[in-house]
This record gives C-alpha cells, structure tokens and sequence, in this order.
C-alpha cells in the first residue's frame, strides 16, 4: 500500500460496525452469528484509542476486509445451513 | 381364516412394496396377506392398559371442569396434601386460601397433574397463581410500552442492574455507553422490534426517549 488514506471519520467506523452487525445477523448458525458479532465488538473495542492517522487508516481497511469475508462466509454457511435452530435461539418457554 | 372378499381394488397381487401381497383394511382392522385379522375391534388386542382395564382416564364431556370440583375441594385438598408428605404441614394455610378462588373457575390441566400424579416432588406449592403485569398505556410523544422495552434493551446491553434508574430522558452517554454502544443498542433494538434503521436517523439517537419515538414512527409505517 503505497500511500495510507487519511483516517477515517467517526461516522464511517460506527457504519462500518453496523454492517458487521447486519451481516452477523444473516448467518443462519447460532454460533457463526455470535462470534462474528463478539468479534467485532472486541476488534473496535481494543482499536478505539488509536491515535496516529495512519495506524487508523490501517485498522479501517483492515476491518473493510474482514467484513468482506464475512460476507463471502455468509454466503456459503447458508448453503450450508442447520436444519434446527440452536437451543440458545429459542425463547424460554 | 376371514377374507374379506368385498374390496374391489385389484389389491391381492404382490408388488414391489409387499411381496406377499398387500395388507387390506377391512371392515374390523387391517388383514394380512394371509388373511390373519389385527384389530382392535370387540376382542382385539388392548391398545393400553386402561381400555384394557375399561377405565376412562379423563372424563370427557360437557362437564369436563365441573368434575373437578369435588375432588379439588379445599378440604380434600389440605387432606390429601398432608397425607401425601407430612412435612408440609408447616406450609402457611393462606396459601390454600388464596388458591381455593381458582377454583371457581376451570383449572388447567397441567396444575391438576402436578397436584395428583406427582407425589415424589416435595414441597409443591398447588398452583402458581402467574400475576399478569397491568400496563396503563400513557400517550405522550413516545409510548410507555416502547419506553419500557427500550430501557430494558439498554440495561441488558450494558449490563446494568435491575434497579437502575433508566427513564425516557436518560442519555446513553450518561448510562456509561460509547458510540460502539449505541450502535449495538439500536441494532438489539432493530431486532427486537422487526424495523430497520437508516444510518443518518441512527447516528441522532442519544437518549432512551429518541430511540422510543424512532422506534414508534418506524413501527407505524411499517404497520400501515
């Protein structure tokens, strides 16, 4: 990468953990669905102080990337998908 | 040997699923190939233990609820309780008293069974009356039932304490939420509730009480 982008903006991190969310939500596995979303969560978490511009940028398009595999991975566990849902999707009876 | 030669399908022939031949439904049962009867007619064999026993396990009929009055009447209740496990004799008698108004009423099957055929489970309070929550709606500019699912969203989001003071005006910020917070929020929210928020509207919500009116505003479109 030749020449790091400028940091991203505020809003542009917080929509790119929205669609991590959204994407979470479609995976039709219980356990796929909640790691992506604990992942996420911890990932921005620990990147939330970064203070130089370049080390932000980097993190940014690392998180673009990952939430590229997300989706790819979203699309092949839905060929895939269980037949019963998880006990923990169930409401308490 | 009874063969019932009245079914006029062409049925006695052996195909691919009975090489034998074809099971045929006659008149009292299933017959065989050979020709054999199984049946449950008037000397067939006993399809459980209480047709066998010319029991009926459970009245039926239109006075379904009304035959259990007698056998639930308070009294034979407290004597067949204390008979049943003597240790409950310190259970407090207000508890029977305030069960006895349910059955002026029909009672459900499952409490019944709980009482009578399970007498290996100690201590069983007799029925558990569930106390149905009363929600006097209020109309202000969004709506208490909203507020209160939202507020519960938040506390379980941030881990909150039961008791903490979230209301309609508390702010996010104030409840110890980060942006990443909020965006987790909204999305719990998203779910809970079947909407779909847009990024612009999401990124103006800071108290409990906007997200309410959100909430409120995307339901009643969605809804119309």
């Amino acid at each position: 990468m030749a020449a790091a982008a400028a940091a991203p903006a505020r809003s542009e991190v917080l929509s790119l953990f929205r669609s991590f969310l959204r994407t979470a939500r479609q995976f039709s596995d219980y356990n796929i669905c909640e790691y992506t979303r604990r992942r996420a969560a911890d990932a921005f978490r620990e990147n939330r102080a970064l203070a130089d511009a370049p080390a932000a940028a980097a993190a940014f398009a690392e998180g673009k990337k990952q939430l590229e595999v997300a989706k790819r991975q979203e699309v092949v566990y839905s060929l895939y998908a269980p037949k019963s849902k998880s006990i923990m999707e169930m409401k308490l009876q | 040997m009874v063969v019932n030669h009245s079914i006029t399908r062409q049925s006695s022939r052996p195909t691919p699923h009975h090489p034998n031949g074809p099971w045929e439904v006659g008149p009292r049962g299933l017959v065989d190939p050979a020709g054999r009867r199984y049946a449950r007619g008037p000397r067939g064999p006993a399809a459980s233990p209480f047709s066998a026993l010319r029991i009926k396990p459970w009245p039926r009929g239109p006075t379904y609820p009304a035959t259990f009055l007698p056998f639930l009447s308070p009294i034979a209740v407290t004597l067949f309780a204390l008979a049943a496990f003597p240790s409950l004799a310190s259970v407090p008698m207000a508890s029977i008293a305030g069960s006895a108004l349910s059955f002026a009423r029909p009672v459900k099957a499952i409490n019944v069974n709980s009482l009578s055929f399970s007498p290996t489970t100690k201590g069983n309070a007799f029925l558990r009356l569930q106390p149905v929550p009363m929600r006097f709606a209020v109309s202000c500019a969004a709506k208490k039932d909203t507020v209160d699912k939202v507020c519960g969203i938040v506390k379980k989001q941030l881990a909150l304490a039961e008791d903490a003071e979230v209301s309609g005006a508390s702010k996010f910020s104030e409840l110890g939420a980060d942006s990443l917070d909020t965006v987790e929020i909204v999305m719990g929210l998203e779910e809970e509730f079947g909407i779909s928020v847009e990024e612009s509207s999401a990124q103006t919500i800071a108290t409990v009480e906007d997200a309410a009116e959100l909430i409120d505003k995307l339901v009643s479109e969605k809804s119309s």
